[in-house]
């Protein structure tokens, strides 16, 4: 395998239109990220900050009206290897001032049908994904061991019916469901919600993809059942090492998960490094914004030793009048005098600060 | 319930009949000075039962035995003569109810996958047009351009000598097809319906995995909803017969019914409400096979 990373999103901008302000939803604006083959990148961030639409552009998967979809997102696996916003642009003319997009005209149908040559062989068969809520992300009409067997079907060399459904079996084993053979012709209204993500786990890693897309696959379960799905998480990365991009409010899980992680916040990414410098709270080169998260969200640490959780001060950033300086300036604690005239007027750019980590901050570097 | 249903029905129309001025022996005797005196009298000669309800028990007990009595117009047997002309409208609504749907489903289908696109736009307010158009006023503007430009007269008594014809048949179907007023409802039911299932999850986990998200939205999206239409359009499909089997001369059971009114010809009247009844019920009766075959809370092993 060459090297350089399976995935690669360089500047990624997808916006939605919103008809009743009649302006610019800056949902992802601007992310830059990439997973190494092998890792698991952890994507972090409040509600809100555009992880979901991060993950959804990568598929394709955007559909709404007239949402437009810039940058690049660069696709490299054993057998594929291409842009998958490759000529996009010809469908959308943009009009820019000031680096910022004022409007937009689209040729949604020319669009829609280029996304799909697009991602033609790179849905299900190249990145799979992993949704949120389980019991609502199978088709209720049919039974899960179908569903499985058609995606193997649809994207894998097997062709032949019996040995989709053997190898689906196969795969309900191997996320340890009980009992695979009559599991198999349940419907997911016969199933928990735990049982049915161990499905979607199933269903995703049955067309042996080169990337795994994973929203919040725990946010949806009862605690008890979501460190089961995190551990059946571990237990398959290590025994198939796909690489994954998985996605969660959680840190623990995060933490539990990934090699990697990037941080995001109002639409881009503020840190992006290795897991466990992020993710440690006394890391030298951090995010004020990482930092304010890590005291925001109760660790076992924290549950364990009492600890007193700190609340980021002020309102998620408002996607569409997004402020000329750092995105997160506003409730950023860390601002010193010194830096603060750069922060409130210059957006930092995502810069490496050390070997393999990156951070937009002006505390690390200066224009 | 359906026993039920046809009690409930038959009852109702009774009623109906009763209330309603002029009685079978009036119109049977038009001829002959109808006094109430000669009526009386053929009423005794043929031992009707003198109060309305000892009528409706008397007719709902020979009912029961499966006998419908006879056409006081004709002197037919009931039952048989409306089984005979049944056939002829359920081809009728069944073949304007196809006709509905050959045109309903596409625009419905198009403009849910695509939104409403000019094309589209126009498509659904045609529809709505077309639904507004009355169904006798559309039967006699098919027969005139019919007669005035092509010379034929395309009522389909005229080619009972010669069996039927393509022609004979399609007119009849094409005008209730389109002047039922149902269309537009079809559309707009269909559309919601679809929209609805496509911005459901698991259609989007359809995408993500490459499958047709035709072949996932097909039973929430579109079985269940046009089985429920034709369940529950299948009166308004009756209703219209009766117009348009006038208009075409088309022998089937609603022109029976009109004839049947006029006079007063309550058992066969009686007879084809209990028919139209039972058609109306295996409409709905095949929606709930279709509903349990499609139940997601039914696993199949
Ligand atoms: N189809 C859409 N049309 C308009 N706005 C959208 C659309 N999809 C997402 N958004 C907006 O984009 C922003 C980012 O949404 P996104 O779902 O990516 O957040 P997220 O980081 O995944 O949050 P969460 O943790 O709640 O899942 C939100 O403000 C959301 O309202
Ligand atoms: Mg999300």
């Amino acid at each position: 395998m060459s090297n350089g990373p399976v995935l690669a999103i360089e500047n990624l901008r997808t916006y939605f239109f919103s008809r009743s302000k009649q302006a610019f939803i800056r949902s992802v604006d601007g992310v830059t990220l990439h997973i190494e083959k092998g890792k698991t990148l952890g994507i972090v961030g409040e509600s809100g900050s555009g992880k979901s639409v991060t993950a959804l552009s990568t598929m394709g998967l955007i559909s709404a009206e007239p949402g437009v979809i810039i940058g690049k997102i660069g696709l490299k696996t054993e057998t594929v290897q291409k842009n998958l916003l490759r000529d996009l642009k010809d469908h959308v003319k943009i009009n820019m001032s000031t680096g910022r997009i004022m409007s937009v005209y689209k040729d949604s149908l020319g669009w829609q049908k280029k996304i799909n040559r697009l991602m033609k062989g790179i849905r299900g068969k190249e990145i799979a994904m992993i949704f949120q809520n389980p019991k609502l992300s199978m088709n209720p009409f049919s039974s899960i061991g179908k569903q499985i067997a058609e995606s193997i079907l649809l994207n894998t060399s097997i062709s032949n019916r019996n040995e989709a459904k053997d190898k689906a079996i196969y795969w309900l084993e191997q996320v340890k469901m009980d009992s695979p053979r009559l599991r198999y012709y349940n419907n997911p209204y016969g199933l928990s919600g735990g049982m049915c993500q161990r499905a979607m786990i199933a269903m995703a890693l049955s067309s042996e993809p080169s990337l795994l897309i994973a929203d919040e696959p725990t946010t949806g379960l009862d605690a008890t059942i979501q460190s089961k799905i995190v551990d059946l998480l571990a237990h398959l990365k290590t025994s198939f090492g796909v690489t994954t991009m998985l996605i969660s409010h959680d840190i623990d899980v995060i933490k539990s998960l990934s090699d990697n992680v990037a941080v995001m916040y109002g639409g881009t990414v503020l840190e992006h490094g290795p897991a466990r410098t992020i993710l440690t709270s006394d890391y030298k080169y951090k995010h004020p914004y990482t930092a304010a998260l890590l005291s925001s969200i109760p660790s076992q640490e924290h549950i364990r030793e009492k600890k007193k959780l700190q609340v980021i001060e002020g309102d998620v950033l408002d996607t569409i009048n997004i402020p000329d300086g750092c995105r997160f300036f506003e409730r950023c604690n860390k601002v010193t005098d010194k830096i603060k005239e750069q922060c409130e007027h210059t957006e930092p750019d995502l810069r490496e600060v050390f070997p393999g980590h990156k951070v937009r901050c002006f505390r690390f570097f200066r224009t | 319930m359906a026993a039920l249903l046809l009690l409930g029905v038959s009852f109702v129309v009774f009623i109906i009949l009763f209330l309603s001025p002029g009685n079978p022996f009036n119109a049977l005797l038009k001829e002959q000075a109808a006094t109430g005196a000669v009526s009386d009298a053929a009423k005794r000669g043929l031992s009707v039962p003198s109060s309305w309800y000892t009528q409706y028990l008397s007719w709902l007990g020979n009912i029961l035995k499966g006998d419908f009595g006879n056409s006081i117009q004709t002197g037919l047997p009931v039952l048989s003569e409306v089984i005979r002309v049944s056939i002829n409208t359920v081809y009728l609504t069944a073949g304007s109810m196809i006709m509905t749907l050959v045109l309903a489903v596409p625009i419905a289908v198009l403009s849910a996958r695509r939104g409403l696109t000019p094309t589209n736009w126009f498509f659904t307010i045609f529809t709505y047009v077309v639904s507004a158009i009355p169904v006798f006023w559309f039967g006699y503007i098919v027969i005139y351009i019919s007669i005035h430009q092509f010379g034929v007269f395309p009522l389909a008594s005229s080619s009972s000598s010669q069996g039927w014809s393509w022609f004979h048949f399609m007119l009849p179907v094409i005008v209730l097809g389109l002047g039922n007023g149902t269309i537009s409802e079809v559309v707009r039911y269909l559309r919601e319906e679809m929209s609805r299932v496509f911005a459901e999850e698991y259609i989007l986990t359809a995408r993500a995995k490459g499958a047709s998200i035709w072949k996932h939205s097909f039973k929430e999206g579109f079985l269940l909803p046009i089985t429920e239409i034709i369940a529950s359009k299948i009166p308004f499909l009756l209703g219209g017969a009766v117009v348009v089997e006038q208009v075409f001369s088309w022998p089937g059971m609603g022109r029976m019914a009109w004839q049947a009114a006029q006079y007063r010809d309550y058992p066969l009247i009686m007879g084809i409400t209990v028919v139209a009844a039972i058609i109306v019920r295996m409409g709905s009766l095949m929606q709930r096979v279709v509903q349990i075959m499609v139940n997601p809370r039914a696993s199949r092993e």
